[in-house]
């Protein structure tokens, strides 16, 4: 199989819109690679979404339009994953999101091709110019280990969301290839419909620069309200622990932690946080951290620049107040 | 109707540290046990159970001693129960595990629906569902949040980051669940003891008509070249004043003198 000097990025596409992690990915490859970076996007035939991919300078976009695929499952996209790189050669990498999404397609594409896939790296670094050196958490973020594939191209792998950070670029060498007849290889088994899910907040927290998380220890209703008078003096959005999504009003999008979002604000603060792994693998990125919780051995308090020995409710009232 | 979940056996704990002199995760006096999402695969085959009749088949491959955890899974209500244990499947990566599962699934023969939890919480890779899927050449539904089966298809509620699915499936079909599909039963003693009448079959890689090259270390790309503690980010860690209003005021006045709190956009 013929092989292509070039570092893939898949663009992940949700509904319409790109996923961030793309552009950040894309910064990434940038600075870490010495082959030319190549974004490949499948999008509807009413969808320009390579002039948003553009800003961050890739040297190459391939891109496959077909309304078909645009709306595909996993099989659907890795046949045409798999179709594309027969044409191509294959890439010395090929690297995805480690969202739902990619952590589906990727290992499925990775055992069509029979190559070594890594996941949720934190960091890619390229040694001896091609290898990818891929660096992964295990035991639920308690081991970080070094992962290399060396005899099998590409060398893929998924990436979290916002362990990289997004820069425009204006890069003029830019090529757009549009792949018109590519074969659609389609999966009869599944129907699905999606819908995308309401957006309580009006930011997100992936993108939010200021987070206010409420944890267990801060979960009446009256500390709520308190909890979201502060997030709105300072213009922050509000964060939870797991245990809070069992409350009607929040869901995974507002969760923080391994099995929902990682966060990187300019500031983050913890209300009645105990300080779990699993929570704490989703706030490694943010930038100075703030904890307030009666226990004063409490674990969160490690990862805090700044605690507070106490309770929270009086903790973010005053803050709120001082904030006048 | 025939369903294999497959389930991987996991330390106890994930609050694992490395011995400094051997640089390998320190294992000692920990148990093993059933991963945590592959009791919701198992919960949602005994759901599925319950209402077509079908026969479920738990699988693991792994050291003998993972039998421990194929006993539980019988004694949950899993029909039999197949260990797929070999010295040639040592080192396997997902790639390797997944091509040797497949093969055990090929060798059960008309198997309708295969269901693994979303992944391992020791490697946390995920892949396991979409390889197996691939290698049987069926549909895949990863991250299942809901199950329901009627008229001989499967009903899937799905979550992607801000996408909500609803999925019918016609079988054949490969599943990974969620931690949010069920809430898994946990085992009584009757249940124990009956379960030791049930088959467990154990294939060595003979018993599975292999390709040598792709089981084991032989068949696996990927490499872990190494491991370590994460490292820990230096944090400040400065313990703010007793009183809650001069803890207030002590941060403010230091996060607007770093200019991490700049006067309101
Ligand atoms: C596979 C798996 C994945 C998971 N993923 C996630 C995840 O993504 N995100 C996540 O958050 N969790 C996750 N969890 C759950 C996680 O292990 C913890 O259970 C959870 O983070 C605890 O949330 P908490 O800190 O709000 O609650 P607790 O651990 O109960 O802590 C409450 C804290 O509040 C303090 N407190 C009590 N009263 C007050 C008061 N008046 N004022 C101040 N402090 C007070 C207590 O001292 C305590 O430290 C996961 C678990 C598993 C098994
Ligand atoms: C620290 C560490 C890091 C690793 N990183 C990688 C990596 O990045 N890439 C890679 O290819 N390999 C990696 N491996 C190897 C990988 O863990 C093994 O191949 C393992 O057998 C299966 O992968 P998993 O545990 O990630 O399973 P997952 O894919 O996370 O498991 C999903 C589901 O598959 C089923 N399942 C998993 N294992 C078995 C089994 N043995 N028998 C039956 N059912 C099973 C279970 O239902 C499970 O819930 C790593 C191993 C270690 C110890």
């Amino acid at each position: 199989m013929e092989l292509l000097k070039e570092n893939w990025i898949f663009a992940e596409v949700d509904l319409n819109k790109v996923n961030p992690i793309t552009y950040q990915l894309i910064t990434k490859m940038n600075q870490i690679s010495n082959l030319p970076v190549t974004v490949v996007l499948i999008e509807s035939t009413s969808e320009n979404l390579e002039d948003e991919i553009k800003e961050y300078g890739p040297d190459k976009i391939i891109i496959i339009k077909n309304d078909q695929l645009a709306q595909g499952n996993d099989l659907e996209m890795t046949n045409a994953l798999d179709t594309l790189i027969e044409k191509t050669g294959r890439p010395n990498s090929f690297v995805f999101a480690a969202t739902v999404v990619g952590r589906s397609l990727a290992p499925r594409l990775q055992a069509r091709l029979r190559t070594g896939l890594t996941a949720d790296c934190l960091d890619l670094h390229f040694e001896d110019d091609n290898t990818l050196i891929q660096t992964k958490p295990s035991y639920g973020d308690n081991i970080m280990c070094e992962i290399v594939v060396p005899n099998h191209r590409p060398q893929m792998a998924t990436v979290r969301s916002n362990v990289f950070e997004a820069k425009k670029l204006n890069n003029p060498m830019l090529k757009v290839i549009n792949i018109t007849n590519l074969k659609v290889i389609s999966d009869r088994q599944l129907t699905i419909s999606s819908k995308t899910l309401p957006q309580e907040n009006a930011e997100s927290i992936n993108d939010a620069k200021r987070i206010v998380a409420v944890g267990r220890g801060d979960k009446t209703e009256e500390n709520l309200t308190n909890a979201k008078r502060l997030a709105d003096k300072l213009h922050a959005v509000i964060g939870v622990t797991r245990p809070l999504t069992d409350l009607e009003e929040f869901n995974i999008n507002d969760q923080i932690g391994q099995s929902g979002q990682s966060v990187s604000p300019d500031i983050l603060i913890n209300l009645g946080i105990s300080g779990a792994v699993q929570y704490t693998a989703g706030i490694s990125n943010a930038k100075t951290i703030v904890s307030a919780n009666t226990d004063k051995d409490a674990p969160i308090f490690e990862y805090s620049d700044y605690y507070f020995v106490g309770n929270a409710e009086e903790f973010s009232k005053a803050l709120e107040k001082v904030l006048q | 109707m025939k369903i294999v979940v497959g389930i991987k056996q996991v330390p106890e704990t994930t609050n694992v540290k490395i011995n400094e002199k051997t640089k390998n995760i320190d294992r000692r006096g920990i148990n093993g046990v059933i991963n945590q999402y592959d009791r919701h695969a198992l919960e949602a085959a005994f759901e599925i159970k319950a209402k077509t009749n079908a026969e479920v088949i738990v699988m693991t491959m792994g050291p003998d001693d993972f039998v421990v955890s194929l006993q539980e899974a019988l004694a949950l209500g899993a029909d039999s129960a197949v260990l797929l244990s070999d010295r040639a499947f040592a080192g396997a990566d997902t790639l390797a595990t997944g091509y040797v599962l497949s093969k055990a699934i090929q060798k059960i023969n008309d198997v309708d629906l295969v269901i693994l939890g979303q992944q391992s919480v020791d490697a946390d890779t995920g892949q396991m569902g979409p390889i197996v899927a691939e290698f049987l050449d069926i549909s895949q539904v990863t991250y299942a949040s809901k199950i329901d089966i009627a008229d001989g298809a499967l009903h899937i509620k799905r979550y992607l980051e801000t996408v909500e699915q609803d999925i019918t499936a016609k079988l054949p079909l490969l599943l990974t669940v969620t931690d949010q599909a069920n809430d898994p039963k946990y085992v009584n003693v009757v249940e124990i003891t009956k379960s030791f009448e049930k088959p467990v079959i154990t294939w060595h890689a003979t018993d599975l008509n292999l390709d040598d090259d792709r089981v084991g270390q032989a068949g696996s790309p990927s490499i872990v070249r190494s491991i370590s503690s994460p490292k820990a980010v230096a944090k400040d860690n400065h313990k703010l004043a007793d009183n809650p209003q001069d803890a207030a005021d002590e941060l403010v006045k230091i996060l607007k003198e770093k200019n991490i709190l700049m006067e309101d956009k």
